[in-house]
């Protein structure tokens, strides 16, 4: 049997993608994403100048009693004009080592972040559980992944951060436990600018008031393997931020991930994460990496674990 | 202007090789919007080059696609790490392996493989690329594709051989119960 097994992976190959068809539009809509990144770019990089002239353009769509297409542009200019405004004070923050606390259907975790190094923590009834981030080994970052309850770990190359949640593999990330980037403000800017996240008010918090983003909710087929799994067809993400209106830099997230559609009972994962900014200092900064208790086994990847 | 222009030349493009662009995407990461994800990134980057590329497009545009997924553009995320917890509390049918054909296990195998191994094992048997050829879509040397699809090879014999052993003794019980 093995030595045919390149034919029968071919086939099975053939069978998993049968009827796949590639959907119209896709070449708009990378053009599309395409020119608002360009966009966003180069707002960013132009700093004040953007702001004058995304003002310019809200106040020519305004004055012109254009129809509901320029009034949404105007929406748009002014968006990320108000972005482009606080991106300098928000980069001022990013130097700060972030700390969220979790609660979540799932239980109690906690999340290190600094620059490019982050820990991600589990708890179940009190004890650490697993911890998901970055390790120094041999002088160098790698990423990381530790289960307490059977002492393994692995090791995997480093991931490149979420740069915005336009993409639907990145929205899904934010229906649980922050997501770990290192630029907030340019993840924000980006998430508003493609439309997966709008302005939708101000929540005082803890007395601090605070602009409230709301991610749009994102819909999708889970992969047939998961489906398996889980005896579900689809999930549902949905995703809030509330920043500081000065540093642009979350003060609480809140996420949640249903899925439903299949035989088995709707399951909810709902998670609210409190963030604190912490002056950078040793002990902060050392708390943002994994470390791999003495004894624990090696395995070769996270699905051994 | 110049990029309308690009993308309806790409829509052309896409209208005659899309669908097997998109097939491989969905090999690649294992699931339709995630493939949908990923052609679309290699689309975007093709479209900033589109102007300066010199040859074929679909060339660049596989070589992304390929170098995107072999970094392992798909993460396992923490969604994916949720619905496997979930795996606890719903239990599969203790004879779903086997009821599924081996070709698509060997599929499902292929989509737990690091995403290098993956890359290469979808270059060499649906694309049916040569190593010499592989390593050159890559960028990789000859003996780095060799060791991938080495392993990732070794892994899938292993399940088809599970899964034969699974199969006869799922046989041998029902011969005992009849």
């Amino acid at each position: 049997m093995n030595e045919h097994i390149d034919e029968l992976l071919r086939d099975g190959m053939e069978r998993f993608t049968a009827g796949v068809r590639a959907p119209a539009g896709l070449a708009r809509t990378a053009g599309r994403l395409r020119r608002r990144r360009t966009g966003v770019r180069a707002a960013v990089a132009c700093g004040t100048a953007a702001v004058t002239a995304a003002a310019v353009v809200a106040v020519a769509a305004g004055a012109s009693g254009a129809p509901a297409r320029s009034a949404a542009s105007g929406v748009q200019a002014r968006t990320t004009a108000y972005v482009v405004r606080r991106v300098e004070n928000a980069l001022a923050g990013e130097h700060l080592v972030f700390r969220g606390r979790t609660v979540s259907t799932g239980g109690p975790s906690v999340t290190w972040g600094y620059g490019p190094q982050n820990r991600y923590e589990e708890f179940f009834h009190g004890r650490r559980y697993l911890a998901e981030g970055t390790a120094r080994r041999d002088g160098k970052l790698t990423g990381v992944y530790v289960t307490y309850f059977d002492r393994k770990f692995s090791l995997s190359p480093l991931t490149a951060p979420a740069k915005s949640a336009c993409s639907t593999t990145n929205a899904l990330e934010m229906g649980g436990p922050p997501i770990m980037t290192n630029h907030w403000s340019a993840f924000i800017s980006a998430s508003l600018a493609c439309g997966a996240a709008s302005v939708t008010g101000h929540v005082r918090i803890d007395g601090v008031e605070t602009t409230r983003i709301t991610g749009s909710p994102v819909t999708v087929r889970l992969p047939a393997g998961y489906a398996r799994v889980v005896h579900e067809k689809q999930a549902r993400v949905e995703w809030t931020l509330y920043v500081n209106p000065t540093t642009y830099l979350p003060v609480r997230m809140s996420g949640s991930t249903a899925t439903f559609g299949g035989p088995a009972r709707s399951t909810r994962f709902a998670s609210v994460t409190d963030a604190s900014w912490l002056r950078p200092t040793r002990a902060n900064i050392d708390a943002t990496l994994v470390t791999i208790p003495a004894g624990f086994h090696q395995v070769s990847s996270v699905a051994k674990q | 202007m110049a990029n309308d222009q690009a993308v309806g030349e790409l829509e052309r493009f896409l209208a005659e090789r899309g669908d097997r662009l998109m097939r491989t995407a969905v090999l690649l990461t294992g699931g339709r919007e995630a493939g949908q994800d990923l052609l679309q990134t290699a689309l975007e980057r093709l479209l900033r080059h589109w102007r300066t590329l010199d040859g074929d497009p679909e060339g660049y545009l596989r070589r992304t696609l390929y170098n995107l997924a072999a970094d392992g553009y798909r993460r396992r995320g923490r969604l994916q790490r949720k619905l496997v917890l979930l795996r606890a509390q719903t239990r599969e049918p203790a004879d779903a392996t086997a009821q599924v054909d081996l070709r698509d296990a060997l599929v499902r195998l292929l989509l737990q493989l690091p995403p290098r191994q993956r890359a290469v094992l979808v270059l060499r048997y649906w694309e049916q690329l040569t190593e010499a050829e592989t390593a050159a879509v890559l960028g990789w040397p000859e003996g780095t594709v060799k060791s991938a699809a080495s392993r990732g090879l070794r892994r899938l014999r292993e399940l088809a051989d599970g899964w034969h052993e699974t199969e006869l003794h799922e046989t041998g019980l029902k011969e005992q119960r009849t």
